[in-house]
């Protein structure tokens, strides 16, 4: 199985394949509120735990809400929440990851021994330690990854800035005059951009793991909200009578997890990009 | 030719993934094929509990398990159903005139398991134990108001309060703390409060094994004193999550589950309808209720509670979340409680009465909005709620939905337990969720906190114009000697909280207890803490 995996990473075609599903689970995530049968939050006790129908094509959970309507705009907030996190903390990482590798000296080195200090601790013992501190809900555990994962940016992006620097393009532009921040907006960002990229869709799986696992413990999204990794623990009371109010948002999970991992794999093995597992 | 291998091992993969899948999904059918193993056992069963029983000290409090201390020690005065006190360790009693001198006749011929007989001396040795440690149990009315205890003979005991306290005796039949340490087990200096050296107790029951977090085996006491129960021996196995107690139970590793929310309500309807166990609930052992704190000015307002009472389909939400496992509540306390058979008006699911009550307190809704407002104010509360309670977290989601068709915009929060008691006891709080103490604590316990500060309750009716009143009339009933007095008293209380409405009673939470079908009696005990191992019977 895994040398199946290899070689379908290595082929373009699994490049093209999870941009495909990648592409069609961001636009049912912003397109939900209008392609959901149903409000995702409307409880209807009288329909519980019924089975699939027209009216309710993947059937109803055990308040009566519809499973098919809380699935798509559970995508909205995994996928959503998840780029808020790839974003916000590629921001910080590139600001910081730039900044330490371009001044070098006592900043270089004071950055990079905190973000280490950072990547000693297994991240989700940080991560959760974080919620605990702040108090559950979605924004505290945006907040908390977002603190989690900028260090591995920075730490990658200062070390492409540090070997770059010494490159003769950098120097000619530096001999020519060019401030450093010019030097940094223009020569710089450009150039590392793309493999932090490739980084960053790895990371997506991650983030998406970790809003759902979180979500599971009850530390991250609140009720009525419907998200995968809560709506799985809201279905572990059933597991027994009925194993789909788990099966649903647990293979959704699973596929858009598995489509950002091969998609980063073979993006980074495109790229040569090293990422941190 | 790779590109064929490729697609044979990604079929594979996924033949894999979906055989994992059905094998997952059929675990049922398997479990239930071994029923075997429970034969040859003879006179025992085994059951299972989440936590470990923890110290047989009878004094003390968590982490000791109730059921385990029910079974070695034993109560002077022992609660039966429906409230009656029958004599247990005590063979008769004598009150005073004046409500504050027990005398206490105590039975003759009760060993303790050692060998060592029971009298006034010993039991006079655990009230002083007892009240050595008092702050620890001033949550129980007895110890409060208990003055002194005198050991007038051998085998008479007298109990003198500082002042009367109609409860004292039913206060005398909970688990713990007034139960008796035989002398072997009271440590050098008798605090038992730090522990004891021996689980040394009346009962019929002996702790024979014990492993830590592993099980417990207890025997029958050969020389007890009362009826011997049938079973010779109880293993208690620690068993913490609840799938895996049901799976051990289809193994026939298990010959019972009992206690409150010891299996889940979707197990107990599936092994209910395999029809190959026995199931069955007991009577109302509490309430599960709201408490709506009107201190809050909005909820201040009794037209407002009263309109949440209306605005939501209580019998739907019940039978729903609770699978049938509970019934829906229309008094604050059941009715098989002593003097809680109140004749109450059931407030009745009326969407357009909740909606006329809120317009008439001056919460309108505003054209365009789905908030109901007052001088720009939104009708808006915060729930609380116990997050790790399912029933609790479906409830919340439920009520949010239904008060938000009446106009009233809920908001909840799911908070860790203790936080939530805290937040209750400091009275900071819209609504939430409360469950009163079921027997033998209820109903004295039950109206002292109305009156007693320092719970949550007393603060969530304080701002009630009659609350003034309350207070008085809930001292009276403790302080009371007269029978008929005591129940007008308690019926005046009882029908002014539910006329008031700060208390949304929801549903009678149930006792369940799945068992094989060798055992063939089984009773719940009348007392709520009490273990159930006396009665139970085993086919051979």
């Amino acid at each position: 199985m895994i040398s199946s995996i290899r070689s379908v990473k290595k082929s373009k075609k699994a490049i093209v394949i999870c941009s495909i599903i990648l592409f069609f689970f961001f636009t049912i995530s912003i397109l939900a509120p209008w392609i959901s049968p149903h409000d995702p939050i409307q409880v209807n006790l009288l329909q519980k735990l019924s089975p699939p129908s027209w009216e309710y094509p993947l059937g109803t959970d055990h308040l009566g809400r519809c499973n098919l309507s809380r699935i798509l705009h559970g995508a909205r907030v995994s996928l959503g929440f998840a780029s808020l996190i790839f974003i916000s903390s590629l921001g910080i990482g590139l600001l910081v990851g730039t900044f330490a590798g371009y001044k070098g000296g006592w900043v270089d080195v004071l950055l990079m021994r905190f973000c280490e200090g950072v990547m000693a601790f297994p991240n989700l013992v940080l991560v959760l330690g974080i919620v605990g501190l702040l108090g559950p809900g979605l924004w505290q555990v945006v907040l908390a990854l977002t603190m989690v994962q900028w260090v591995y940016y920075a730490r990658m992006i200062r070390g492409m800035v540090v070997s770059m620097k010494e490159q003769n393009f950098i120097t000619a532009a530096r001999i020519s005059g060019s401030s450093t921040s010019k030097i940094i907006r223009t020569h710089l960002i450009p150039n590392i951009i793309p493999p932090i990229v490739v980084m960053g869709t790895l990371e997506m799986g991650w983030a998406i793991m970790d809003i759902s696992a979180l979500s599971f413990l009850g530390l991250g999204i609140q009720p009525p909200t419907p998200e995968w990794g809560a709506m799985i623990h809201e279905g572990k009371g059933f597991i027994r009578s009925h194993p789909e109010l788990m099966l649903y948002p647990g293979l959704m999970i699973l596929f858009v997890v598995i489509s950002f991992n091969i998609l980063g794999e073979s993006l980074s093995e495109h790229f040569g990009v090293k990422s941190r597992n | 030719m790779k590109n064929v291998q490729k697609k044979m091992l990604l079929f594979i993969a996924a033949l894999l993934l979906v055989s994992g899948f059905l094998a997952g999904c059929s675990s049922e059918g398997s479990g239930s094929t071994t029923e075997s193993g429970t034969e040859e056992k003879g006179n025992t069963i085994t059951m299972s509990w989440p936590r470990d029983i923890g110290t047989m000290n009878p004094h003390v409090y968590n982490p000791s398990q109730l059921i385990g201390q029910s079974m070695i020690y034993e109560p002077l005065v022992s609660y039966e159903e429906g409230g009656e006190l029958k004599p247990h360790l005590a063979e008769s009693w004598e009150i005073s005139e004046d409500g504050k001198e027990y005398t206490f006749k105590l039975r003759e011929g009760v060993k303790f398991s050692d060998g060592t007989p029971f009298n006034a001396e010993i039991v006079k040795k655990n009230f002083d134990a007892i009240m050595k440690n008092a702050t620890s149990h001033s949550w129980l009315g007895v110890i409060n108001v208990l003055e002194k205890t005198e050991v007038v003979d051998d085998l008479t005991l007298k109990m003198v309060l500082k002042e009367p306290y109609y409860p004292a005796l039913q206060d005398l039949a909970v688990v713990r703390p007034v139960r008796f340490l035989g002398e072997a087990g009271f440590p050098e200096d008798g605090d038992t409060s730090k522990g004891i050296t021996n689980p040394v107790g009346t009962g019929p029951w002996l702790l024979d094994e014990y492993k830590k977090d592993e099980y417990a085996v207890f025997k029958r006491n050969p020389d007890y004193w009362g009826e011997s129960p049938e079973l010779e021996q109880v293993t208690v196995k620690i068993i913490p999550d609840a799938e895996t107690r049901v799976m051990a139970f289809e193994k026939g590793e298990l010959d019972l589950i009992y206690g409150e929310g010891a299996i889940s309500m979707d197990s107990f309807n599936q092994l209910k309808e395999s029809g190959e166990y026995t199931t069955d609930l007991s009577d109302p052992v509490g309430t599960r209720s709201l408490l709506l704190n009107s201190t809050n000015e909005k909820l201040a307002d009794l037209q407002v509670r009263q309109a949440l009472q209306h605005g939501f389909n209580k019998q739907a939400m019940v039978e729903g979340i609770t699978l049938g496992l509970e019934e829906k509540a229309d008094n604050i306390l059941s009715t098989n409680f002593p003097y809680t058979n109140v004749d109450v008006n059931p407030v009745e699911y009326d969407v357009e009465k909740a909606a006329a009550l809120l317009d008439k307190a001056g919460w309108k809704l505003p054209s365009g909005k789905t908030v109901r407002e007052k001088d720009g104010q939104a009708l808006e509360f915060e729930l609380i709620y116990d997050k790790t309670d399912p029933i609790q977290k479906s409830m919340a989601e439920t009520l949010q939905a239904e008060w938000s068709a009446i106009g009233v915009k809920l908001n909840i929060t799911g908070l860790e337990l203790t936080v939530q008691i805290e937040r209750r006891k400091s009275g900071n709080f819209d609504i939430d969720f409360w469950y009163n103490y079921g027997a033998p604590y209820d109903p004295h316990s039950f109206i002292n906190i109305v009156a007693e500060k320092g719970w949550g309750v007393s603060e969530a009716h304080s701002a009630l114009p009659m609350k003034e009143e309350l207070n008085q009339q809930v001292n009276d009933t403790l302080a009371s000697t007269d029978e008929a007095e005591r129940q007008q008293l308690y019926g005046s209380i009882l029908g002014t909280l539910q006329e008031q409405s700060v208390f949304v009673p929801i549903s009678y939470i149930k006792k369940s207890v799945v068992y094989q079908n060798n055992i063939t009696e089984f009773k719940f005990p009348a007392n709520r803490d009490e273990h159930p191992f006396n009665e139970i019977k085993i086919k051979q």
